[in-house]
């Protein structure tokens, strides 16, 4: 059940990135990118850790990805005609992919040691979570959300329509 | 299979509920409307001259919809266009899996419980789900190819995003009242009783977060007095003005499932859920004998009131109309005086004699009932609200988001930890 699922996930995210790269739209690019992100939040929940996976979801697929497709709706207005030329106009794309999947297959003979353990218990629930991230974790946790805080006021900055600071 | 076949009952029973209340909700609200505006409502459509007061009104759509032309407008996106409907619907109906009915249903020994999936990190699917719900409409909007559709579709979006901000701090608020994000916790925590007889539900324990969360809700789902992306006089009909046939039926009963969910949110989160306030589980099964009559004796003597009332009106307004139309609080009528005759034959039969696995089952009804009675009182303030308020205007949706919404929601959060440090 579990293998089925991950082949599942993994064969629609990658679908999902490919058609993300090749689509001629740029609005349905994005679309295609959420999907991807849904189905890697699959995988995510199929390796124990359901918060991450909701967390993707929440964030990444449901947040960014919306800002994303309202910048590029704007941008390129009601009208359907894309500038954006085919991946396959590019030749070099064929010696990098030839450097990554040599690099995956290195990958792939490298035994992971001290991660092929199981996973503790809880350990990927809430509350695993909120007790590594509010404890272990909490001075690197505070000061993300400080670099956070530091990025909207320079939004805020930015879009205020006064000359200068907004205070 | 002790898991599959429960679980696909459960998701029958929820899709059943849900579904079967789109065309009541349908009727609801233009009889709603038409009871606030002073008129009928439309009434006119008959099956063999039967009109059930207009309830064949949801039927007649659901025909015209389906044998209309599927149009497709030019220059439109043909994938995005075709998926915008399904998405939308799709979405809808996601939610349901984490919100409990009822607590458990005791059958042959075996307790099963009543949600779909107990997710340890309910409120958290909730809001990735509500987050996702966006698409659909922006797709829609966008791939028509119609500059009131992309219009509709961009005022929806940032819409959405404003509000799911305040949702959020609002559903934090009830998160660390009750020390979980399951929610079937959180539903089971309301149940208790506050200096012993104040019932423990969100909206005593988070009145601000309460309010916060229904005004969020409201324009999560774009209903008045938050429908900009629809707005009729400005923008045509919004995001989905270039659809037609099945896609526009799509989209019509997504606003009414998505009606349903918040009414369902609303009631699990803010008015106890299942529970039904002084009177828990354990005091129903082992008084069945008392609980249950009295009941059964309230309910028909609610019904007859009801039904006296509305054949007074039938018989107030015999010559309003002079045709068909001043039958119909008949109709409201018969439906009353069937409910007090059921409850006059279950009193006959005596069920709370049949011993203690029909009172678990009969406690089980009750709260189910408690619950959907609650969603559906919640269904009918959306309706209530829509026809009483008029529509905002966009900068003041944003000025009460951001500026007033969202602090509130903040100093919210701040008192509700201080308290729960200090108790």
């Amino acid at each position: 059940m579990e293998a089925v699922l991950f082949y599942l996930f993994g064969a629609l995210l990658l679908g999902g990135a490919i058609a993300a790269m090749t689509s001629r739209s740029a609005v349905a690019a994005v679309v295609w990118l959420i999907f991807a992100f849904v189905n890697a939040a699959g995988i995510y929940a199929l390796l124990a850790a359901p918060v991450l996976a909701i967390l993707q979801i929440l964030i990444y697929a449901g947040a960014i990805m919306v800002l994303f497709l309202f910048v590029v709706m704007m941008l390129q207005g009601p009208t359907l005609k894309s500038e954006l030329k085919s991946i396959g106009d590019r030749k070099w794309w064929l010696p990098v992919g030839a450097v990554l999947v040599a690099l995956l297959n290195w990958m792939h003979g490298v035994s992971l040691e001290g991660f092929t353990n199981d996973a503790p218990a809880g350990f990927g629930e809430i509350k695993g979570v909120a007790e590594l991230l509010l404890n272990k974790y909490m001075i690197t946790f505070e000061m993300i959300s400080l670099v956070l805080l530091v990025a909207i006021i320079g939004a805020v900055a930015l879009a205020s329509n006064k000359k200068g600071m907004p205070w | 299979m002790s898991v599959v076949v429960p679980s696909l009952l459960k998701i029958t029973f929820l899709l059943t509920i849900i579904l079967g209340l789109v065309p009541v909700l349908i009727w609801v609200e233009r009889k709603g409307s038409a009871f606030i505006q002073d008129r009928t409502g439309p009434n006119r459509a008959s099956i063999a001259g039967i009109r059930l007061a207009g309830l064949v009104h949801p039927i007649a759509d659901v025909l015209k919809l389906m044998f209309k032309e599927d149009f497709r407008p030019e220059g439109s996106h043909k994938f995005l266009y075709a998926l915008a409907p399904f998405l939308v619907f799709f979405i809808a109906l996601l939610t349901y899996a984490v919100i409990p009915f009822g607590d458990f249903i005791e059958i042959a020994g075996v307790q099963y419980n009543l949600i779909v999936a107990d997710l340890d990190i309910g409120i958290l699917y909730v809001l990735a789900i509500a987050s996702l719900g966006t698409y659909g409409v922006v797709m829609g909007g966008w791939a028509s190819n119609n500059k009131y559709a992309f219009l509709g579709a961009l005022r929806s979006t940032s819409q959405m995003i404003s509000y799911e901000i305040c949702m959020g701090l609002a559903i934090m608020g009830i998160m660390m009242v009750f020390s979980s994000l399951r929610l079937s916790d959180i539903a089971a925590g309301q149940g208790d009783l506050i200096w012993g007889f104040l019932p423990k539900w969100g909206i005593v324990v988070q009145p601000i977060g309460a309010i916060l969360f229904i005004v969020a809700v409201f324009a999560e789902t774009n209903r008045n007095p938050f429908d900009l992306p629809e707005g009729e006089s400005e923008l045509v009909s919004g995001y989905h003005l270039e659809y037609s046939s099945l896609k526009f039926a799509l989209f019509f009963m997504a606003e009414y499932c998505n009606m349903v969910i918040g009414a369902a949110l609303i009631t699990t989160l803010f008015f106890g859920g299942w529970n039904i306030p002084w009177l828990s589980r354990d005091v129903i099964v082992s008084n069945v004998g008392i609980v249950m009559p009295i009941q059964l004796g309230l309910q028909f003597l609610l019904a007859t009131v009801i039904a006296l009332l509305f054949f007074m009106r039938a018989k107030r307004e015999k010559n309003k109309f002079g045709d068909n139309r001043d039958r119909e609080p008949v109709f409201m009528g018969v439906i009353a005086t069937l409910s007090a005759a059921g409850a006059v034959v279950a009193l006959g039969a005596t069920p709370w004699t049949l011993g203690p696995g029909a009172a678990s089952i009969y406690a089980t009804l009750l709260q189910v009932g408690a619950f959907v009675g609650k969603v559906v009182f919640f269904c009918w303030v959306f309706i209530w609200v829509r026809w009483t308020l008029p529509r905002f205007r966009y900068d003041q949706l944003m000025s009460l988001g951001w500026k007033v919404m969202l602090p509130l929601g903040l100093a919210n959060l701040v008192v509700t930890a201080i308290w729960l440090a200090l108790v």
